[in-house]
């Protein structure tokens, strides 16, 4: 059980006014302090490359993109967002995608994707406004997804910062 | 042009200055209620109608006409309409007497002063119309069939019948003291220095009047009629559109009058301090500034103070407040009558 005794109250306590000229003096010095309220639209939000924001493609510095169409992202998709057909190319890797889509009102953007990926080719961008007048334009394909490597540059290197600290401690088994 | 048509048209003319003052300023203090609750709160307030947010008013009028006006099943359909009517005009009556200037010197004619009227029973007209605007909050109360709406409307009528009381007793110290119920002659009594204002003269009705007007407006922390965490929000719970806006614009206009009355009573109206023939325009600043301040302090204090409980208001308004401003009232009387000049 718990007893609770009540402050008793001075005699300033109980006149009131005193208090309230107390409070009021608080209040006024609020008024003049420091805004928090982040002003958005024209104050960004803070960004660097733990952000994980939406997934992007990357085109590499010849001009192409990296992307293989394995379909690993497409499988580790766990929302269902992505959508590839994979086609044939001349180049070395023999496959590309024709068609590779992200339905960005299904991304979740847990970055599995990117985990997923054997080739560098999906990474988690730290574009994250999302906003068009109709669900056709939230589909992204190819042409909205790409971007160059070094735009994606920054979140390469901590994915492999991550990864090579996670090989290390598994090594010394 | 003959001399009637000439009064006509000046008094036309101040009759729009006046209320378009008035409403004007209701419409900014919806505005400066939220900068300042905002202020207070480390936050920037509405910002994005105009520079500085300065047209949020206007976007909000023009939302709340194109609203629609709903009513509730099993409502007096004649009076619900009514109720905020009768809420809104009282208040916006009672600014009539109020004198917000001297004499113009351009001006000729009868009208020559700036108010609309230059009543002799001012006071007395004041405080009868605005004891009126409780039937606005009481009827819309009880035509909205609702509990929330009619308990709000409830304890808003007896809390403005317990205040009134102090508010009006207050005020009769200050009456004695200036011996007269016009407001324009209360405020040539308080000429000359700052130490002529009522302010000086009456502290303890000063202190009770700016009480009891929280309480006659309704605004915290006495704003039973409301009070969102018990009765969702008191009277006007089932009110939408154009007829919410007249509540808020009848509370509004009310606290303008309320602390332009504070002003005029207490703190010298129209009166420049140490210069009695200021320039009017001056003299109408002066008054300006004096009741922007009172108006600042209804938002500080709500901004700041917690709601009562009722039964402490009831409480406070009866043991309290009424037995102060009735001592209070018969030490000034007593002091008039024997002509002693009182110690403070």
């Amino acid at each position: 059980m718990v007893i609770v005794r009540r402050k008793e109250l001075s005699l300033r306590e109980k006149l009131y006014l005193p208090e309230i000229a107390r409070g009021l003096s608080i209040t006024f010095r609020k008024l003049f302090e420091k805004k928090i309220t982040r002003q958005y639209p024209e104050e960004p939000l803070p960004k660097n490359e733990v952000t994980r924001g939406q997934p992007r493609l990357v085109v590499k510095d010849d001009g192409n993109i990296a992307c293989v169409s394995c379909g690993m992202c497409e499988i580790a998709c766990p929302a269902y967002a992505i959508t590839i057909d994979g086609g044939e190319t001349d180049r070395a890797i023999e496959r590309e995608p024709v068609r590779f889509e992200i339905d960005m009102l299904r991304c979740i953007l847990c970055g599995f994707c990117e985990e997923a990926c054997p080739k560098d080719a999906i990474f988690m961008s730290d574009e994250l406004e999302l906003a068009d007048y109709s669900r056709a334009a939230l589909i992204y394909d190819l042409d909205k997804l790409k971007r160059p490597k070094a735009a994606l540059q920054k979140r390469i290197d901590y994915v492999y910062r991550l990864n090579n600290r996670w090989r290390k401690s598994s090594s010394t088994r | 042009m003959s001399d009637a048509v000439r009064d006509f048209l000046v008094w036309f003319i101040k009759c729009n200055v006046i209320y378009g003052g008035l409403l004007g300023t209701a419409a900014g203090m919806t505005l400066a209620e939220r900068k300042v609750s905002a202020w207070m709160q480390y936050r920037h307030g509405p910002n994005r109608v105009g520079p500085w947010g300065l047209l949020q008013p206007i976007a909000d009028g023009i939302k709340f006409i194109f609203k629609e006006s709903l009513t509730p099943d099993g409502a007096n359909k004649w009076l619900f309409r009514c109720a905020p009517a009768l809420a809104a005009i009282p208040a916006m009556l009672t600014v009539a007497v109020i004198p917000f200037g001297p004499a113009i010197p351009f001006i000729p004619g009868e009208h020559k002063f700036f108010s609309v009227t230059d009543l002799d029973i001012g006071l007395m007209y004041l405080l009868s119309i605005g004891g009126l605007s409780i039937y606005g909050v009481i009827l819309g109360g009880w035509a909205s069939n609702s509990k929330f709406s009619l308990l709000g409307g409830l304890r808003a009528s007896a809390q403005m019948i317990s205040y009134e009381l102090t508010l009006i007793l207050s005020i009769l110290a200050v009456v004695a003291l200036s011996g007269s119920i016009s407001l324009r002659e209360i405020v040539e009594t308080q000429s000359g220095s700052i130490l002529s204002w009522n302010v000086f003269h009456q502290p303890l009705a000063f202190v009770l009047f700016s009480i009891a007007a929280f309480a006659e407006t309704n605004r915290h922390p006495f704003d039973f009629a409301e009070c969102e965490p018990e009765l969702v929000s008191g009277f006007h719970t089932e009110y939408s559109s154009m007829r919410f806006a007249m509540f808020a614009l009848g509370e509004y206009c009310a606290m303008v009058v309320m602390a332009s009355l504070w002003t005029t009573l207490f703190l010298g109206g129209y009166k420049v301090p140490f210069w009695d023939d200021a320039p009017w325009f001056l003299c109408v600043a002066a008054f300006l500034v004096k009741t922007s301040l009172f108006l600042f302090l209804y938002l500080w204090v709500r901004w700041t103070l917690p709601r009562f409980r009722f039964d402490q208001l009831m409480a406070l308004g009866w043991k309290v407040f009424l037995p102060l401003s009735l001592a209070n009232l018969f030490l000034t009387g007593a002091a008039v009558s024997f002509g002693v000049d009182l110690p403070w």
